[in-house]
């Protein structure tokens, strides 16, 4: 479980820039919850918070009750993320660039080889798991980059943006994945601004504006509140114009 | 707080080797560096050096006018020169350097010579070719020679003793043993001894951490519960790993090269043989450790590899010049010099070099402030990867 309780983040010398401006929200275990919002809102400064790379200004993060800046050792023990900048280590394998995250978080031998191919079996990259990273397509690294992000099987998961530049079949496979991880039990919190998405996937929707929590509930309780039809006239609505989808 | 653990510390170290050895360029630069510089560089020298000392044996002097000095030419024959016809257009040639130098013997000698006056001879040459300095020098020598033995008989036949003429006696006692002879050699050798463990670890170091940023893998590998700590000092141990690699190949290069290079014909009895080896290896370990933390440091703080090697290349530029420095230095080093990375290694490895055993206190001096440095670079690397900053690339 993520509980987040008025977190602030600026940047710039004098800190100028409100990156993320007193949110608060709450990401349930067995559930997918969606952060939702337009270039700039603040999805990334506020996942990377939680990944403990980013130290909040203000207020409080914790993951399963850790605090995120007071522990962040056991809280990264605790997460997997799948972060903004997602390189893979192109001159080793795919199941290379896996194992080492599985040993730097303290799994070896044989039940590390086990939890590897199950998760290149479930992502369906078993075939290319050994050729080195240099020749995967971008689908190709973006999986490997999310079993690397669920090698230690992490309670909580932090996706930015997974599907960026997924074709379908692998966006619908990520898709099924992450569900069936929420079928386990696990806290997901998935950053997206794509409506579609979002809709098809997550029970519990965040909408950012300006680094602000501009409305929170499930999709139909979204569109209900905002009196539109679909859940994209609903988000324009509540962000109060079209700016961000065209930004 | 979490205690660093060593586990992580080799699997980062090990993955980040693994990572090097397949990147093929980086590995080729390395042995390239390694091979081609130091060893190849030396047996060109080393080569030059026997020429030279061939050609100083057997002078080969192309004469212009003999016929005017037959008893100058005559005493050169007696010294075991070889007297050659002067071609026409010397000069241009010895400008072109196909010609070390020429002795020219002026028409009017013998009427000079006659009259009670001074012969004119000249020596023609370019000085500025390193390569004809050990004939112009022997040329100049033979003539200043036969100067004075000419003028001594003329004393005699006055009677006066040669002595009155000459009141300065020069006795030289050249104090060099066989082995600090060839000092180009013994330079070259301890510099480039030094240059192999600056330079070794260099594109590994940037690779691991500006790289690493390059490529925007530096976050998800911080959101590891890898310590900065430890990121540092596995990156750090595969970075003294591939330098330590390249010192080897380095020396390995010299004990075949000076193993098998014409050492006898320039008359130094040269070593570096498995101790000279050895010791060059104790000498250099403290900075084989110390110049990787640099380098990492370096590293870490270029978002780009790019940008990190114009960095580098300013600090490799100030380290490399020190030992050219202390080389040209004409007095004594002065003692603190013997605290100073790189200086102190350059000074104890033409110690070596020369045949001498390494003092224990000296050698622990030289391990002192590396061994701080290196300690001081590795928590500055770990305080920068643990800033915020290092992901979100503002300052």
């Amino acid at each position: 479980m993520i509980v987040v309780e008025g977190l602030a983040k600026s940047f710039g010398r004098r800190g100028e820039v409100k990156a993320v401006d007193g949110v608060s929200l709450t990401a349930a275990d067995g559930a997918i919850t969606g952060l939702l919002g337009p270039n700039g809102a603040g999805k990334t400064t506020l996942l990377r918070m939680l990944a403990t790379l980013v130290v909040p200004d203000a207020g409080r993060a914790s993951v399963d009750g850790i605090d995120v800046a007071r522990d962040p050792h056991a809280v990264r023990r605790r997460i997997g993320v799948l972060s903004d900048a997602r390189g893979l280590y192109l001159r080793l394998t795919g199941r290379e660039n896996i194992r080492y995250y599985g040993a730097l978080h303290g799994l070896a031998g044989a039940a590390l080889a086990a939890r590897i191919d199950r998760l290149l079996d479930t992502l369906g990259i078993g075939p290319i798991a050994d050729r080195p990273a240099q020749g995967y397509s971008q689908g190709e690294r973006m999986k490997v980059a999310i079993a690397r992000a669920l090698v230690h099987d992490p309670a909580a998961i932090l996706l930015d943006e997974p599907t960026n530049g997924l074709d379908i079949m692998s966006t619908r496979a990520l898709r099924a994945l992450l569900s069936s991880l929420a079928a386990e039990g696990k806290c997901l919190l998935f950053s997206s601004h794509v409506m579609q998405e979002v809709a098809a996937l997550c029970g519990s929707i965040v909408i950012l504006g300006h680094g602000r929590v501009v409305a929170t509930g499930t999709a139909p309780e979204l569109i209900a509140r905002s009196g539109q039809a679909t859940l994209e006239e609903a988000f324009v609505q509540l962000l109060g114009s079209g700016e961000g989808l065209v930004a | 707080m979490s205690t660093l653990s060593g586990a992580r510390i080799a699997t980062i170290a090990r993955k980040e080797m693994v990572d090097t050895f397949r990147d093929r360029r980086t590995m080729l630069v390395m042995f390239l560096t390694a091979i081609a510089a130091g060893p190849i560089l030396l047996l060109l020298v080393l080569n030059l050096a026997a020429s030279q000392a061939e050609k100083a044996r057997e002078l080969r002097l192309p004469v212009a006018g003999r016929e005017h000095a037959p008893a100058l030419i005559a005493f050169l024959e007696r010294q075991q020169v070889t007297i050659l016809p002067a071609p026409g257009g010397f000069e241009e040639r010895i400008r072109k350097g196909e010609l070390d130098v020429v002795l020219d013997i002026d028409a009017a000698f013998g009427a000079d010579v006659a009259q009670g006056k001074a012969g004119t001879v000249r020596l023609v040459y370019d000085r500025s070719r390193d390569r004809a300095r050990a004939s112009i020098d022997q040329a100049e020598a033979l003539l200043r020679a036969y100067g004075r033995e000419w003028g001594r008989g003329r004393l005699l036949l006055r009677g006066v003793a040669p002595q009155v003429g000459l009141p300065l006696t020069i006795e030289a006692r050249d104090l060099a043993t066989p082995q600090s002879q060839g000092s180009l050699v013994l330079f070259l050798v301890a510099f480039y001894g030094l240059f192999a463990a600056v330079v070794g670890g260099m594109a590994a170091a940037l690779d691991t951490t500006a790289g690493e940023r390059e490529r925007a893998s530096l976050e998800p590998l911080l959101t590891t519960p890898a310590l900065p700590l430890e990121l540092a000092t596995g990156k750090w141990l595969a970075v003294c790993a591939l330098n330590a690699l390249a010192v080897l190949v380095t020396l390995s290069g010299f004990y075949l090269t000076l193993r098998f290079a014409p050492l006898p014909t320039i008359g130094i009895p040269f070593l570096f043989g498995i101790a000279e080896f050895a010791r060059f290896v104790v000498v250099l370990v403290p900075l084989i450790l110390l110049i990787p933390a640099i380098l990492v440091w370096f590293g870490c703080r270029g978002r780009t590899f790019k940008e990190a090697q114009s960095n580098v290349s300013l600090l490799l530029f100030a380290i490399s010049i020190l030992p050219v420095v202390q080389m040209f230095m004409q007095r004594k080093e002065p003692d603190w010099l013997g605290w100073v990375p790189v200086s102190a290694q350059y000074a104890l490895l033409t110690r070596a070099l020369r045949g001498e055993a390494l003092p224990a206190l000296e050698l622990a001096q030289s391990y002192a402030v590396p061994a701080l440095l290196t300690a001081g670079a590795l928590l500055l690397v770990a305080r920068l990867l643990s800033r915020e900053s290092v992901v979100t690339g503002s300052r």
